[in-house]
């Protein structure tokens, strides 16, 4: 009998061709439009919702690591002569100094990057804070090794460690993209120093800011496209919800319904019915736009099991929206509910779910608010997903999911109304 | 075999039905007629178990039915006033869903399928999509749909309302053919008197919520046969001669219509010539008088002072 209903839902929503190239087109062509109109913006210094604080923390001294340094080559046997003139380049090709500057204090970067430099005791507060986008840590004898590493061609570049905040968005990208830079910089200037081309030659690339972004570490750096993809697909499947809701209502409008219980159907198959709908529509309609993005746009999904796992728990909580709007809509005899849904709640929760924009990048609160959305915490693990965190780091926004569907199926059941009320 | 007994319903403060009592017995068909928000649709509903009474019981086989209504739904089909159809599917796919509903499947529901589709007319357009079908065959797919599981008895509420003549003759003709071969016990709600005359063994009649009256057809119009209704005709009213007949002691009842004055007098008294002296008093010019046998519209006029359709 739930078969039956939800079938005949399928039927009536394949008649409507409108309906599924609003529900599947809009997406796809919205994701085209945003990525390339705002893409631009999003990741470029003009946007001044993107706000980055960085905490930058020395393990070492630059200072005293340079004079080791210097020192270290007066042992090896370097002609003080030497050593003096190599001193100037050397205080210039300083990394740590170079990286707070010209990197973090660029003009550009400081647009929306504030750096602060922090004492290594205070990093257990910072790990807490959740404003902050990244922690920098440069480890004890960075200067060392960089300088053996850019003067002497000995061993390999040293790393600095580089924590992020995985709830933002946006802001990793950034911080990503500025040490990448200063990575090559570093490489470069020691390109250029065993070809003996002058350091003060060296400028920071202004251009930096712009384009696709890239991450120091080895996951994935995230493009407009795919966050765009993950941004429009979130919001349009919460369109199912209302287009279910709004064909349930019809059949209450029209006594079908009236048949339906009047064949001895249980008003809970038909409520279970509207659920699955949602569900299963839900779950197909994210299928079909992800898998246009990837077929378009290139959108890839490194983690499958993720993100069937996300997909599914999202359409769960869209088909506990479907069947909370039809239990309203049912009581109170009035479309009114899924019409407040589609027209205005819709857009609302897209915007604090950062559907539009990473808005949650500039304050913590919106973000916790946006996660408190399915379509938010669905973006939110989307994302990670993408940039390669495992299933274990979404198990909390897919909980919030489940629990959220839950919620929703209950109080619809309890507002859904008896037999002789349905008038 | 179904029986209402003192059946009521208030929304808020308005009754919409009142202490309706009401019995069908195993292959009739019976009328129930009323003017529009007499409380006939809700009547329906109530004894169709989709809306529970505020007070009475409906009860099938001698058991009632408000709390368990499962063994009543399973031998009626109810064809609700409303096209209660899905307008983007065919006409065959609505009767599958329906049909599954109902739990009919495989052959058994082909069968059916094919053969109500006859029995309405529409075998030609079974794969046509309800939206384009005319106003009557939308009322006859309404009727077909509660046909697929063979009940026992058919309730349909108006389904003529709003169609041509032709869609409404064959909907009647339906109704009665279905009565005579398959012993179908039909109760059909109308606020139309002429449909009520032709098809129903029994009538009742309602009017703001209250039976006002029950019987076989003669029985009902034998309330008038005591009485008999004048109708005058003329091109204009002159309240003079209005005032005089409402004066005059004979006349039971005067109703004053747009074209038409009908005049309720005792069956003994003749009348005919004294209206033409008032109305040559009046000064007022006749187009005809007639003399006329009563019908179930003057039983309601009767009974309630107004017209059934206004
Ligand atoms: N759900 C309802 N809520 C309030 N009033 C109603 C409702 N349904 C019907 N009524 C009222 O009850 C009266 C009888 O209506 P109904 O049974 O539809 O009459 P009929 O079918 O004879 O035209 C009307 O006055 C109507 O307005
Ligand atoms: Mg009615």
């Amino acid at each position: 009998m739930i078969g039956q209903i939800v079938k005949k839902q399928a039927l009536i929503l394949l008649r409507n061709p409108i309906q599924i190239l609003l529900l599947v087109g809009l997406p796809i062509i919205l994701i085209a439009i945003l990525s390339t109109a705002l893409g631009g913006m999003m990741m470029g210094g003009g946007s001044p919702n993107i706000h980055v604080k960085v905490a930058l923390v020395e393990h070492g001294d630059e200072e005293e690591e340079i004079q080791r340094f210097l020192g270290e080559l007066e042992d090896e046997g370097m002609p003080r002569e030497a050593i003096k003139e190599m001193e100037t380049g050397i205080e210039q090709m300083a990394p740590v100094s170079m990286l707070k500057d010209e990197v973090f204090g660029s003009e550009e970067a400081r647009e929306f990057v504030e750096l602060h430099e922090v004492e290594a005791t205070e990093l257990t507060e910072i790990w807490d804070d959740n404003s902050y986008t990244a922690v920098v840590e440069v480890p004890e004898n960075f200067t060392y090794e960089s300088l053996e590493y850019l003067v002497l061609n000995h061993n390999s570049q040293p790393v600095l460690e580089v924590s992020q905040n995985d709830e933002q968005q946006i802001g990793p990208m950034i911080v990503n993209e500025i040490l990448t830079q200063f990575q090559e910089q570093l490489t470069l200037g020691a390109f250029l120093q065993k070809n003996g081309i002058e350091q003060g030659a060296i400028q920071v690339d202004e251009g930096i800011f712009t384009g696709e972004a890239l991450t120091l570490d080895q996951e994935n750096p995230i493009g407009s496209q795919e966050y765009y993809a993950v941004g429009m697909t979130v919001m349009n499947v919460l369109f199912i919800a209302s287009t279910i809701g709004t064909i349930a209502f019809m059949e209450k409008k029209i006594h079908v319904f009236d048949r339906i219980i009047l064949g001895n159907v249980s008003r809970w198959e038909y409520f279970i019915g509207v659920l699955l709908s949602g569900t299963l529509f839900s779950f197909i309609h994210l299928l079909i736009v992800y898998g246009f993005s990837w077929i378009v746009y290139g959108v890839k999904w490194p983690n499958l099991l993720s993100f069937f796992t996300v997909t599914a728990s999202l359409a769960i909580a869209i088909g506990g929206i479907a069947v909370l709007l039809t239990a309203i809509s049912y009581r109170f005899n009035s479309e009114m509910i899924t019409n407040f849904f589609s027209g205005i709640v819709v857009t609302l929760m897209a915007v604090l779910g950062g559907s539009f924009f990473p808005i949650g990048d500039s304050s913590a609160f919106i973000q916790m608010l946006g996660n408190l959305t399915p379509n938010g915490a669905g973006m939110s693990s989307y994302l990670m997903i993408l940039r390669g965190d495992d299933i274990g780091e979404i198990s909390h926004h897919v909980l919030f999911l489940v629990l959220f569907a839950a919620t929703s199926i209950i109080i619809a059941a309890i507002s859904f109304p008896k037999r002789g009320r349905a008038v | 075999m179904l029986e209402l007994v003192d059946l009521s319903k208030k929304f808020k403060q308005m009754d919409a039905v009142k202490n309706l009592n009401m019995f069908i017995e195993k292959g009739e068909i019976i009328g129930l007629l009323g003017p529009n928000g007499a409380g006939k649709s809700t009547a329906i509903s109530m004894l169709s178990s989709l809306i529970e009474p505020t007070k009475g019981d409906v009860r099938f086989q001698n058991k009632s039915m408000i709390k368990h209504p499962a063994p009543l739904r399973k031998v009626i089909g109810v064809v609700p006033q409303e096209i209660a159809l899905y307008e983007d599917l065919t006409a065959e796919e609505n009767m599958r869903f329906f049909g599954r509903i109902y739990r009919l499947r495989g052959t058994q529901l082909k069968k059916k399928i094919d053969e109500v589709l006859e029995q309405i007319g529409l075998t030609d357009r079974r794969k046509d999509i309800v939206k384009t079908f005319s106003g009557g065959m939308k009322r006859r797919l309404n009727i077909g749909v509660a046909m697929l599981h063979d009940p026992e008895i058919i309730i349909m509420d108006e389904p003529t309302v709003g169609i041509d003549p032709q869609s409404r003759n064959y909907i009647l003709e339906t109704v009665k053919r279905l009565n005579k071969e398959k012993q179908m016990t039909v109760l059909y709600t109308s606020h139309y008197m002429e449909e009520v005359e032709f098809l129903c063994d029994r009538i009742y009649i309602m009017d703001k919520g209250n039976l006002i009256a029950s019987g076989t057809k003669d029985e009902i119009k034998r309330i008038l046969s005591a009485e008999k209704t004048i109708s005058i005709q003329a091109e204009r009213w002159n309240d003079e001669f209005i005032e005089e007949l409402k004066q005059n002691p004979t006349v039971n009842r005067v109703t004053v219509g747009e074209k038409e004055i009908t005049v309720i007098i005792p069956k003994e008294v003749n009348m005919f010539s004294a209206i033409i002296r008032m109305a040559e008093n009046a000064d007022m010019e006749l187009h005809s008088v007639d003399v006329q046998t009563p019908t179930l519209e003057d039983v309601f006029l009767h009974l309630t002072g107004r017209a059934l359709r206004d």
